[in-house]
């Protein structure tokens, strides 16, 4: 599989890795029948990172409330995310690929950055079954997914598994 | 107790699942009771007392899930074994169980701040993942973290 793979329509795949508390979670149960928002982050020590992970903190009180989530993947270990995510004040969860399982399966690999060989920021919103709704190539900070962009997404796909969306009656 | 049960009875020190136990029912998560039980301390913070009681809707009862899911499950690091809010009706909250196979943090749990807990050991509960969030319990009315739209 390669980044290019990941497109709307194809299926992401169900990620198997430990959270920031260290416990295996997988991507399908955190979804647990909800829209997913997935971010591919160059990790903890990246201002650019901050920044954007703090948009997304701005961002979790809708999510919450809405019934969607929020996941971000690093190749930080899970006590480095959790300090991280403590920081930033987000309540939603981080995955770690610090065994580096994924990142090369998934073609995300920043590989210009040789130093900490980290992911390529991306973003992907998902389906509750991981089908690939929109996907966001984030090397360029201009190409990451704002607020606005992810909050239509988040409609667009409740709209379309929320049977009750157009109440009758 | 049958599979899937979510029915907790608490009288103020002695938490039971058996049919004609005395005190106060509530529900719980019922992934909680189901499943490969351990041997662990809870944290239980509620009151026997019927009166004691909230709207899940609460802005005090939507903060102590935010505590939850930001610091109060990674402060419990691996000693976790299950959180479950005590459901009084699809309405009401009316407290909330953390059990865990230490007690050292429990002086620290978020959902005290409501109702005040007590610490019993106990084999009711089972290990289950912590929730991802959201915060918000579902339509169907099962206790928070349970309960799905699917």
């Amino acid at each position: 599989m390669t980044a290019a793979a990941l497109v709307p329509g194809a299926v992401f795949p169900d990620l198997v890795l430990p959270d920031h508390t260290g416990r295996q979670r997988s991507l399908v149960e955190i979804a647990g029948g909800d829209p997913v928002a997935v971010f591919t982050s160059r990790g903890w020590w990246c201002p650019k990172e901050q920044r954007y992970l703090r948009q997304l903190v701005a961002l979790q009180d809708e999510f919450e409330v809405a019934y969607a989530k929020l996941v971000v993947v690093s190749t930080d270990p899970p006590e480095v995310q959790s300090a991280f995510r403590a920081g930033l004040g987000a309540r939603f969860t981080f995955l770690s690929d610090a065994e580096r399982t994924w990142i090369e399966r998934l073609g995300l690999l920043e590989t210009t950055d040789t130093v900490h060989r980290p992911y390529r920021p991306a973003g992907y919103t998902l389906f509750p079954d991981l089908t690939i709704h929109a996907a966001y190539n984030g090397y360029w900070s201009f190409g990451r997914a704002t607020n606005e962009e992810l909050r239509q997404d988040m409609r667009t796909i409740s709209a379309s598994i929320r049977t009750d969306w157009e109440l009758v009656g | 107790m049958s599979a899937g049960s979510s029915r907790l009875v608490w009288d103020g020190i002695r938490l039971a699942t058996e049919l004609g136990a005395q005190g106060r029912r509530f529900r719980a998560d019922p992934r909680c009771l189901t499943g490969e039980r351990v041997r662990a301390f809870a944290h239980v913070c509620a009151l026997a007392d019927e009166e004691a009681r909230l709207p899940f809707d609460q802005p005090e009862v939507q903060q102590v899930r935010r505590d939850a899911l930001a610091w109060w499950i990674p402060l419990l690091g691996e000693s976790l074994v299950c959180l479950t809010t005590l459901a009084v009706d699809s309405v009401d909250y009316g407290g909330a169980i953390t059990v865990a196979t230490d007690h050292a943090y429990f002086d620290s749990d978020p959902f005290a701040r409501i109702f005040p807990g007590t610490v019993i050991e106990t084999d009711l509960f089972a290990f289950v993942l912590p929730p991802p969030g959201p915060i918000e319990e579902r339509k169907a009315g099962v206790a928070w973290p349970g309960g799905t739209f699917q």
